[in-house]
């Protein structure tokens, strides 16, 4: 038996590692950054009962109790190769090789990207640097900032640079174009918004005031949008505008605005100017499965999941033996669904090792992601538990193919 | 600034009209689309912009859906010569 | 100017007493032991981090987790390093990339 690798120190990473280590067996954590928690580092919000999900504290927590099971963890390692090499999987870092049996990639996701003219000068930024900026290093991003992107994401950060007292000068769509596609247009924007709004318990109705939001939801739903927007937490959302340039001689000095019609065409002589010091952009997350597509496993795209995903099963098993996964890098949902899947994965694991012992509590922990999800604060895709049954029914495909492989 | 000056890769300063031209003019997949343009292919390997260069090629060619469009290549991450020999400084 | 959340309504107040010197192309600037090197430079209100190489537009951070490798200076003579992944230290000795005396992209169009 050897020492368990798991790649990523987020939420699922870190909760896999717990249960692994609970169960007995040596874990070592490898993670680029330079503190543990992840992208959970950076969150910051108020919960149905009023609490704050802190996302420093929850890190910690998860980081301590790993410390404190004897868990090792490697902070500033990035990992640039692994592969398969005598039955056993080979971890490439700057300083040193590791080898495994059994290896957790739970590499959680990357932001994608929304091009604007100009969004190449300093200032400009992803809304999640912004967030961990903020939450996190607790240094302001800039004075005045304009997000570009209205999505649950971007929303939540917004109120986060608030909380902060940072002024979100607007929050509004970036120009239509072959790679914003959906996120330029307002009917779109709209739309996946108001699906969000059914959701109980959603986003937009949890955030702020209740006030507000029922004013919000109110003005959401009709079909003429005003053209100045709709404030939450005093904060301008404009979805009959959009970003078509980021100007600045050596850093942001603001942005250029217009109106656009309610299918995202740029209204010619609208144009006008928003000064700030910096910009976010907000297109939302994609799994970063890089690892996983290097080792060889197979992907599907899958939307309701924020793109290509690895194959794998419930356990959080791939295909490839002893190469599992947990976390964003399985879909894009919240710090707790990533949670849940960490503690099946590190069952997963355990039961590999003491030779299917962990039966039980594995589709325990099965049941637990599903209900996680049922009760998630913020989901980003409205159709993720869709999104998950397609991936299972690939994996069955996958499964009776490779069947007929081996017997034909 | 116009919108085809437009930058979509970063690393390599690759503009979305040159990535819009080329997609047009080959109608070519995404991983032709970043090979011809380089798109994809500097410091941060594509990290950044794959999903964009993605979006380009797919307004003309259809995603498939059963393997990543854009390949992913190891080293995921930068490795300095004198590591990959085993050598240290 | 851009400066630090000292008081934060909800999270712990930032102790703002350890402090460390470090370089940045000659100048030297103080920053918070454990904070990143782009956050301290933030803090200092710089924004930007180096030029591309081809180009010498200048750019900054970008993704603040070590995805883009938008902010990579060099650090202690080191090229490529990433302020947003490295933690700043006393002494350190930091300095922007600068572009390239010849284009590659050029003489790609020129010869291709």
């Amino acid at each position: 038996m050897n020492r368990v690798i798991v790649i990523g120190a987020g939420p699922a990473g870190l909760s896999a590692a717990i249960t692994i280590a609970e169960n007995g067996y040596e874990v070592l954590i490898l993670d680029e950054y330079m503190l543990a928690g992840g992208r959970l580092l950076g969150q910051l919000y108020e919960e149905e009962n009023g609490k704050w999900w802190n996302g420093i504290k929850e890190s910690k927590s998860l980081h301590d109790k790993a410390v404190a099971l004897g868990i090792e963890i490697r902070l500033g390692t990035p990992v640039s190769n692994i592969e398969k090499l005598d039955g056993s999987w080979v971890i490439y870092t700057d300083e040193e090789t590791y080898y495994t049996s059994h290896l957790l990639l739970a590499t959680g996701a990357a932001e994608v990207p929304l091009s604007i003219p100009g969004w190449t000068l300093p200032g400009v930024m992803s809304v999640g640097a912004a967030q961990v900026m903020t939450n996190v290093h607790r240094v302001k991003p800039g004075n005045r900032g304009v997000i570009i992107g209205v999505n649950v994401l971007s929303s939540a950060i917004a109120m986060e640079l608030k909380l902060a007292d940072i002024d979100v000068a607007a929050i509004t769509l970036p120009k239509m174009n072959q790679v914003t596609k959906e996120s330029g247009n307002p009917m779109d924007v709209m739309n996946s918004l108001l699906h969000v709004s059914h959701m109980a318990p959603s986003a937009f109705v949890k955030f702020g005031s209740k006030l507000m939001k029922n004013e919000f939801m109110k003005k959401m739903g009709i079909t003429f949008f005003p053209k100045k927007g709709v404030k939450m937490w005093d904060i301008p959302i404009m979805l009959r505008k959009a970003v078509i340039n980021i100007y600045g001689k050596d850093a942001v000095e603001g942005v250029t605005i217009a109106t656009i019609s309610a299918s995202g065409e740029v209204i010619e002589g609208t144009e006008e100017t928003i000064s700030a010091d910096f910009v976010c952009i907000a297109g939302g997350l994609y799994p970063l499965a890089e690892l996983a597509a290097i080792a060889g496993c197979p992907f599907y795209y899958i939307e309701e999941l924020g793109g290509y995903v690895p194959l794998h099963n419930e356990r959080m098993e791939t295909v490839l033996d002893g190469l599992y996964v947990a976390g964003n890098i399985t879909g894009v949902e919240g710090a707790k669904v990533a949670i849940s899947q960490g503690v099946a994965a590190g069952l997963a694991i355990a039961n590999s090792f003491s030779g299917g012992k962990h039966e039980v509590v594995i589709q325990e922990a099965i049941q637990t992601i599903g209900r996680t999800r049922d009760e998630a604060f913020i989901q980003f895709h409205p159709d993720v538990k869709e999104g998950k049954e397609k991936l299972q029914r690939y994996f069955e495909e996958y499964g009776q193919e490779v069947k007929v492989g081996v017997t034909g | 600034m116009s919108e085809n000056k437009m930058i979509i890769c970063r690393c390599e300063e690759v503009t979305y009209g040159e990535l819009k031209n080329t997609a047009e003019t080959y109608n070519c997949s995404a991983r032709e689309l970043k090979l011809r343009t380089r798109a994809g292919m500097g410091y941060c390997g594509g990290r950044t912009c794959r999903s964009m260069v993605d979006s380009i090629a797919h307004a003309s060619v259809e995603r498939d859906v059963t393997q990543v469009t854009l390949k992913y290549q190891p080293p995921i991450r930068p490795v300095s010569f004198g590591s990959l020999g085993g050598v240290t400084k | 100017m851009t400066s630090r959340i000292i008081h934060h309504p909800v999270l712990d107040k930032v102790d703002e007493t350890d402090i460390v010197s470090f370089k940045f192309n000659d100048t030297v600037l103080t920053g918070l032991r454990n904070e990143s090197l782009a956050a301290a430079l933030l803090a200092n209100n710089i924004r930007t981090l180096r030029v591309h190489e081809e180009s010498g537009t200048p750019r900054g951070i970008y993704c603040n987790i070590g995805h883009c490798f938008e902010c990579r200076v060099n650090v202690n003579g080191q090229q490529g390093v990433r302020a947003c992944l490295t933690p700043v230290e006393e002494g350190m000795t930091v300095s922007s990339g600068e572009k390239f005396l010849t284009s590659v992209k050029d003489w790609r169009s020129n010869n291709e």
